[in-house]
């Protein structure tokens, strides 16, 4: 079983990467049209309101870089599973806008479920804008599977 | 819908989101996920799965949507979901909403947030903060 | 008397519901519930105090553990200082015979959870590693059953002479009620509901 206080100890609480991110109008519109929703303030441009859907923020940042130190180390077996996601907006986000994340661990625990005992990594990305005003911050839950 | 139409208990109106193929591709394509498991059903098969999946945060957009369909205009402060199982691409879901808080001084609402997968399994629960009009 | 014996709140790391949302969800929609027991994953709360949302609401909140053993989860009802130091709460891998005989002698009830589920089921384990002792009492009714999940825990229950409890195990405030447990006394405590536990005074029941 893995030792789950000695990765908390190392890894929980330090920010390791920084990446950034330009929105792009297209990318916008596309997102909400795949998700269905016909809401103006995310799928016409001349809308005064235009923005980024609130759940679009989720998806930036689900780079191994982003979400991984690079001294990590390997947990399990096989490939790792998206667990959820919480997403708090605190600003709005633009076409043009150019975000910075931010990434840290924010929590690292152990639980057995219908597929066996897993290790979940909360990854946390801390997004800001080009004014360094927070505009989002989102908890990614990637679950690894391990040995019992 | 604004605030103070709203009730402790009231139910969103169900919707039925579409996770046909040709949307999930729009979906990866936009938000930098354009992975073979949530486009390809034979490679996902080979990994083991189902079939190709819908991606998770696609469901967070779903269940979104659904919140602006009952409240145009609300603000979504908040999305907190749990994937508990996948949803095979191609298939039928059903999102559902019902509100179980009201704050008066913000005019917000909390609302819990299920996806059924087309066997009517639930496929991920989750909340929302949401800020309605007066 | 109606509890729901098997709730999480937002303490447990998949919960999502406020204990006080509970509270109003069940007076608004007029559940048949008395109360409600929280069962948060891997740990005992000792610290919250729900009194005040008991006198508003008129329903019992009582504090038990979801507890995670190498046959499964166990719910564990009566927790005390001497329970939560004869076995580590936060482990994932806890061998279910420490649990059971740790809380017998600690005047506990402990009684696994959604047995017909996979991996996580008491009876998924009894088919591969075969029956254990002490178990007497088990949650045939689960509101976060799959099809067929429940109706193999009650049958496996029946064959092998377990009596049967049902909660909800919701994680969302909507999901309370789904399934409870009635009880042939009143409740009070969490003594009282040792009590009924360990005497059989109580049956499953669904609500979904």
């Amino acid at each position: 079983m893995v030792d789950i206080d000695s990765l908390r100890r190392d890894w929980v609480g330090k920010e390791f990467h920084r990446a950034d991110y330009t929105i792009k109008e297209q990318q916008v519109l596309d997102y909400a049209a795949s998700c269905g929703d016909t809401d103006p303030r995310y799928s016409d441009p001349s809308n005064p309101d235009f923005e980024a859907h609130p759940t679009f923020i989720g998806c930036l940042g689900n780079t191994r870089d982003a979400m991984t130190p690079k001294d990590f180390p390997g947990l399990g077996r096989g490939r790792s599973i998206d667990g959820g996601k919480s997403v708090e907006i605190h600003g709005p986000i633009r076409p043009g806008d150019r975000l910075s994340a931010r990434s840290e661990i924010a929590d690292i625990y152990a639980k057995t479920g219908r597929s066996g005992t897993m290790v979940f990594i909360v990854h946390r990305l801390n997004f800001f804008n080009q004014n360094d005003e927070p505009v989002a911050t989102v908890d990614l839950r990637q679950i690894k599977a391990v040995e019992g | 819908m604004r605030f103070s139409e709203v009730e402790l208990g009231d139910d969103l109106p169900e919707t039925h989101p579409d996770i046909s193929m040709d949307k999930v591709r729009l979906f990866v394509k936009a938000a930098y996920m354009d992975f073979p498991r949530f486009t390809d059903h034979e490679f996902a098969k080979s990994e083991g799965l189902p079939g190709a999946i819908v991606p998770g945060v696609m469901s967070q957009g779903f269940l979104a949507a659904m919140i602006h369909q009952w409240a145009p205009g609300a603000k979504i402060h908040k999305l907190d979901t749990v994937f508990r199982t996948t949803m095979v691409v191609d298939t039928s879901a059903t999102c559902r909403g019902a509100v179980t808080d009201l704050d008066e001084d913000h005019h917000r609402v909390e609302v819990d947030l299920t996806m059924l997968n087309h066997e009517g399994v639930t496929s991920v629960i989750g909340t929302a903060t949401v800020e309605l009009a007066d | 008397m109606i509890l729901d014996l098997h709730t999480h709140s937002v303490r447990s790391d998949d919960g999502r519901a406020k204990v006080d949302n509970y509270c109003q969800w069940i007076r608004k929609k007029e559940l048949p519930l008395d109360g409600f027991v929280l069962t948060e994953h891997r740990q005992y709360d000792d610290t919250s105090d729900y009194r005040d949302l008991e006198d508003q609401y008129g329903l019992l909140i009582l504090k038990a553990s979801e507890v995670e053993t190498d046959y499964g989860h166990v719910l564990v009802f009566g927790v005390n200082e001497d329970l939560t130091r004869s076995f580590n709460f936060t482990r994932v891998d806890n061998h279910i015979g420490d649990v059971l005989t740790a809380a017998r002698r600690c005047g506990a009830v402990a009684a696994p959870c959604h047995p017909g589920r996979p991996n996580v089921g008491l009876f998924a384990h009894y088919e591969r590693k075969g029956p254990i002792d002490g178990v007497d009492l088990v949650e045939i009714y689960n509101g976060g059953s799959r099809p067929g999940e429940d109706e193999m825990s009650e049958a496996e229950a029946d064959r092998f002479g377990y009596r049967g409890f049902g909660g909800s195990d919701s994680h969302i405030v909507s999901r309370i009620g789904y399934a409870a447990t009635e009880f042939d006394d009143p409740i009070r405590s969490i003594e009282d509901l040792v009590s009924a536990l360990q005497a059989g005074r109580c049956r499953a029941r669904t609500f979904r």
